[in-house]
């Protein structure tokens, strides 16, 4: 049982992280709770979807065309959308709502509000450490550490990366500095949302898909983000993995009590909140006046 | 002479008029069902078949009347909310002026739609909502809540008395095929107030049915993952992985088996597993799994084969359990012809007595208004996914069952 | 006699002076007056929800909007009421008219304990942290299904009258008297320091404000007042399930408070009023019925991107404007400030007016 949930939590871990360190940078830099972060993930895998069953592209040409395409809309619905209320911190949170639930309307409209299934881009199992892990999921856990590895390296090797960075840090220091905040933003966006199209690629194939699978990992997600401290990358990976071991031992050690893993998920995320309300490793943000 | 002029036609307009009016005589059924879903869907698809089939024929002959059957069709949007359930019946009732009402799904709702037509005395055909508390208030306050009939599927704990029907006989095959005394049970329900009862049940008469129960497990209703669940049963070494699972979890144990090659065969309710969706949406990898399910092309009554041949021609898909509306409507155009009146009252009484012959069931109802159980009669069918297609096996006298297949080992 | 003339005066001095005071007196009249021009049960059943509704997101507004603590799970304190009075009256038999404020006073408990939780929370790590409650508190009834009814909820609860006219005067009348209620509340001095509260913390403490009492004080009043419409909910539906708790309800009415405008009370109640009618009139129509989320999901969309402040704080601004002597407001077709006499429109052609409401 151990090796289960050594393994289970790892690759559970690793998908969260993909998309909890979307959303920690979204929110470090450009100060936006993106409800609809989830909500992207879920396009991605309607496009892959698509893609892959209506087009004879095979797996890594759909999966990039999708990931290209969702990033791009992202963008568009950000200027189009959240740019013009950017300082209504207020109207953004809503707006990213709204965002999410047309984003939800539009896919239980094209494609019915039935589930799903993406067939899987690798068969087959291997067994380790007397656990029997599919493809699959070795699948995610490779791309999902390929990934952060790449983001990290954008963000700590090259300029835009330094840009992100001091944006995070201080918005109105940076712009004064020359950076053009708005260009850093969108870049932002554009990462952010791409780590979650990736997640959606790789990660539907296991899960079902259907239009409101964008609700469940959305809180698991916010739960991880604070957890681990918004705005801070290495609190958001070592938030996802607490909580993917969590539930992990959740369901393992208790097995009539696998439903309550997302709630004893949320429990730890209200504990370590009163005893560090910053979260973990979070920054706490000077007011600023 | 004039006066006759203007007077002739005007005699003859309301002449026409009262001929038009009386030809134009309607019987307005509301269907109450989740639209945008595939169980609003069926709803909507028998309700129309079971409309043009008796229009077509003339119409419902209502004590000499000739009356029409029109379909309002309301989309109570019950999985999202409750509250637009109610609303939407309210509608119906008051400004379209129903005169019955059919349908329903999700149990949480129909438990406030009951409410309302109760409040109304409009007659109430329940399709789709399985939970037990709808017919208990019939028991409990007859007066009032007289008016509802549950005419599918079969309440929650009948259900029960299916499984383990079916359960017995799998479980022989296993002891045939694997000459092993006592099958191994793993008990795969989601953790909701409907499996409560089956859990214990199934925990108590598992082992008169000399069978072992070798676990329990409860994942959540919409669980996408249950590599833990799945592994934990494979190490128990079960023969069979015993379903009760009406969500999404479903799609994913199906998959998920298959993924793992498990050699244990999943039997139960999958609710999920009734739909021709099924297969694609768990990449045809659901192997074996079979389920509790009411329409194949069997002749599990008369009237069955013809009914899903029609539908399936007509829409392109096999029916599942809602589609039941057509039964339904068949039942009240029975009830209207031989009592002569849409007068709810009266109709009460006589579907409380009569049988019908519908096509998923032989209904009859107890003082419950709920079905009267009865293998062969209302029990429902069993099926197993065979190869991308839904292989009915169970009751096994019945013409067009086939065999039952397990993975080979 | 005196009294007419001098609820005559009061009116004529005080409220048809504002448009916006105006309007709200209209907006009561009609509510009042409906059953009577118009007594189609349908249209009282979507007002009375809307009623409900409305007491809901006043409360929201009163937490978020004054002292800036943004919940999104405001749906634990509908849900407690719900449950709580549907439970009372269901299991110990109880008139429902007691079980309506015990499951207020159940609500009123859980505001206490989140808004102590809360304390030290700031931020978007406050109202991320309030999303968890609700779902805790599902997990927690699912847990115990014999108690709670599971996914089922409790079911066959009495109504608190039973022709749908009582229930709409019933629900309407408390709606008039909570959401006045809050709007005193916040237009008084307590209003002041909740203001100041939002606006600087440190600067409210350094005050002599006793900023962790005032926070509790209010997730305490704002809870007590969704669980009362929670209460009211489950007995108009008969039915109290964990639909009165998700996710989806919580950010309903985050939308509701932000389209109406934040900080006002009466903002959300008038998004509410336009918003949920609406949503109802386009499920209703054939076709277009299926899509009616997506409809208001873009309403929202257009109607942030013209009034980024909320709807109510723009119509106020184009019917009114301030003073910019004595910050009093006046109708916008004024030329002179109806109690101080400055000058309303700016002197100098071509400058702009730079006092705007905050």
């Amino acid at each position: 049982m151990l090796q289960d949930i050594l393994v289970t939590g790892l690759v559970n871990g690793g998908v969260y992280a993909l998309l909890a360190i979307g959303f920690s940078l979204i929110f470090g830099v450009a100060r936006i709770v993106n409800i609809a972060h989830t909500a992207f993930y879920m396009l991605a895998a309607y496009c892959f979807y698509t893609l892959l069953t209506k087009t004879g592209l095979g797996f890594l040409l759909s999966g990039l065309i999708s990931v290209g395409a969702v990033t791009l809309f992202s963008v568009i619905c950000y200027r189009l959308v959240i740019e013009p209320v950017r300082e209504h911190e207020a109207a953004v949170l809503i707006a990213t709502i709204a965002l999410a639930l047309v984003f939800q309307e539009l896919m239980l409209y094209a494609f019915g509000g039935h589930f799903l299934g993406i067939p899987s881009t690798l068969e087959g199992s291997v067994r380790f450490l007397g656990v029997s892990i599919p493809y699959q999921r070795l699948l995610i856990l490779v791309v999902a550490g390929a990934s952060l590895a790449l983001v990290w390296f954008v963000l700590y090797r090259t300029r835009l990366g330094l840009a992100i960075r001091a944006t995070a840090n201080d918005l109105e220091v940076a712009n004064l500095m020359g950076m053009n905040v708005h260009r850093v933003a969108m870049a932002t966006v554009a990462i952010s949302v791409a780590l979650a199209a990736v997640a959606g690629v790789v990660v539907a194939p296991v899960f079902v898909v259907d239009p409101f699978m964008w609700l469940a990992p959305l809180v698991t997600m916010l739960a991880i983000v604070v957890l681990g401290g918004l705005g801070s990358m290495k609190g958001s990976l070592i938030g996802a993995l607490i909580i993917g071991y969590v539930e992990a031992i959740t369901v393992f050690a208790v097995p009539a009590g696998a439903y309550l893993k997302g709630a004893v998920a949320l429990l730890i995320m209200v504990i370590v909140l009163l005893a560090r309300p910053e979260g973990l490793f979070g920054v706490a943000f000077e007011e600023e006046r | 002479m004039l006066r006759t002029l203007i007077a002739a036609p005007c005699f003859a307009l309301a002449a026409l008029g009262f001929a038009a009016g009386a030809q134009a005589q309607t019987i307005k059924i509301a269907i109450l069902g989740p639209m945008a879903f595939v169980q609003g869907e069926h709803h909507w698809n028998g309700a129309e078949m079971a409309r043009d089939e008796i229009n077509k024929a003339g119409g419902v002959n209502a004590g000499g009347k000739r009356m029409r059957v029109e379909l309002v069709r309301a989309d109570t949007n019950e999985i999202q909310s409750v509250p637009d359930a109610t609303n939407a019946v309210e509608r119906v009732i008051t400004r379209d002026k129903v005169d019955f009402l059919i349908g329903g799904f999700r149990s949480e709702a129909v438990l406030a739609m009951q409410e309302v037509a109760m409040d109304y005395k409009k007659l109430f055909l329940g399709v789709g909502a399985a939970h037990s508390k709808l017919g208990l208030n019939v028991e409990q306050n007859y007066e009032r809540y007289k008016y509802w009939f549950r005419v599918s599927p079969t309440k929650d704990v009948d259900l029960a008395r299916t499984l383990f029907a079916v359960l017995g006989s799998i479980g022989q095959q296993i002891r045939n095929d694997l000459k092993t005394d006592t099958p191994k049970v793993a008990i795969l329900a989601e953790k909701a107030v409907w499996t409560e009862g089956l859990v214990a049940a199934a925990q108590k008469n598992l082992p008169a049915l000399k069978m072992e129960v070798v676990g329990l497990w409860q994942p959540s209703a919409v669980a996408t993952d249950v590599t833990a669940e799945l592994s934990a049963i494979d190490r128990a070494g079960a023969h069979i992985v015993f379903t009760m699972l009406s969500g999404p979890v479903g799609i994913s144990v199906g998959r998920q088996m298959g993924e793992r090659n498990m050699k244990a065969v999943a039997w139960g309710i999958n609710v999920e597993g009734q739909k021709e969706e099924f297969w694609s949406a768990a990449a045809g990898k659901a192997q074996f799994v079979s389920t509790l399910d009411t329409y194949a092309e069997v002749e599990y009554t008369p009237k069955t084969i013809a009914f899903v041949k029609a539908y399936q021609a007509r829409f392109k898909k096999a029916p599942t359990y809602t589609a039941a509306t057509y039964d339904a409507i068949m039942m009240l155009k029975d009830a209207i012809e031989q009592e002569g009146t849409t007068n709810a009252d009266k109709i009460v009484a006589h579907i409380e007595k009569a049988e019908h012959v519908g096509t998923g069931a032989v209904a009859t109802f107890d003082k419950r208004h709920d079905l009267v159980w009865a293998v062969g009669k209302t029990s429902g069918i069993a099926v197993q996914w065979q190869d991308g297609k839904k292989v009915p096996f169970w009751p096994p006298n019945v013409k067009g069952m086939q065999p039952f297949k397990m993975p080979a080992r | 006699m005196y009294w007419f003339r001098r609820g005559w005066a009061e009116l004529r001095n005080e409220i048809f002076v504002l448009p916006s005071r105006t309007l709200v007196l209209i907006w009561v009249v009609a509510l009042l007056a409906l059953p009577f021009v118009y007594g189609d049960p349908y249209v009282m059943r979507i007002l009375t929800m809307t009623c409900i509704f409305a007491v809901f997101a006043a409360s929201w507004d009163l937490l978020a909007g004054y002292t800036g603590q943004v919940n999104f799970g405001h749906a634990l304190f509908f849900g407690a009421g719900a449950y709580t009075s549907a439970l009372l009256s269901l299991k110990l038999g109880l008139s429902p008219w007691l079980t309506v404020f015990a499951g207020a006073a159940v609500a009123l408990l859980f505001g206490f304990l989140v808004g102590y939780l809360c304390l030290r929370l700031r931020g978007s790590y406050l109202s991320l942290a309030t999303l968890a409650f609700p779902l805790i508190a599902l997990g927690l009834l699912f847990a115990f299904p014999d108690f709670s009814g599971g996914e089922l909820g409790v079911s066959g609860l009495r109504r608190l009258v039973l022709t749908p006219t009582a229930n709409y005067y019933i629900a309407a009348i408390s709606m008039l008297f909570i959401v006045f209620g809050l709007w005193l509340l916040a237009d008084s001095k307590f209003g002041i320091v909740l203001h100041a509260i939002r606006d600087d913390e440190v600067a409210a403490r350094a005050s002599g404000i006793n900023t962790p009492r005032y926070k509790m004080t209010v997730f305490a009043i704002a809870g007590a007042a969704a669980g009362f419409a929670g209460a009211l909910f489950a007995h108009y539906l008969r039915v109290a399930g964990p639909s009165a708790l998700e996710v989806a309800l919580s950010f309903q009415v985050v939308i509701w408070g932000i389209f109406g405008g934040v900080a006002t009370i009466y903002g959300p109640v008038a998004a509410v009023f336009i918003l949920y009618p609406l949503t109802e009139w386009l499920g209703s129509i054939p076709g277009v019925g299926e899509l009616r989320l997506l409809i208001f999901a873009v309403i929202v969309l257009l109607v942030l991107l013209f009034m980024p402040r909320g709807l109510t704080p723009w119509v106020r601004d184009k019917i009114e404007t301030q003073c910019p002597r004595c910050k009093q407001r006046n109708g916008v077709w004024r030329k002179v400030c109806r109690l101080c006499g400055a000058a309303l429109q700016a002197q100098v052609a071509g400058t702009q007016r730079l006092v705007g409401h905050q």
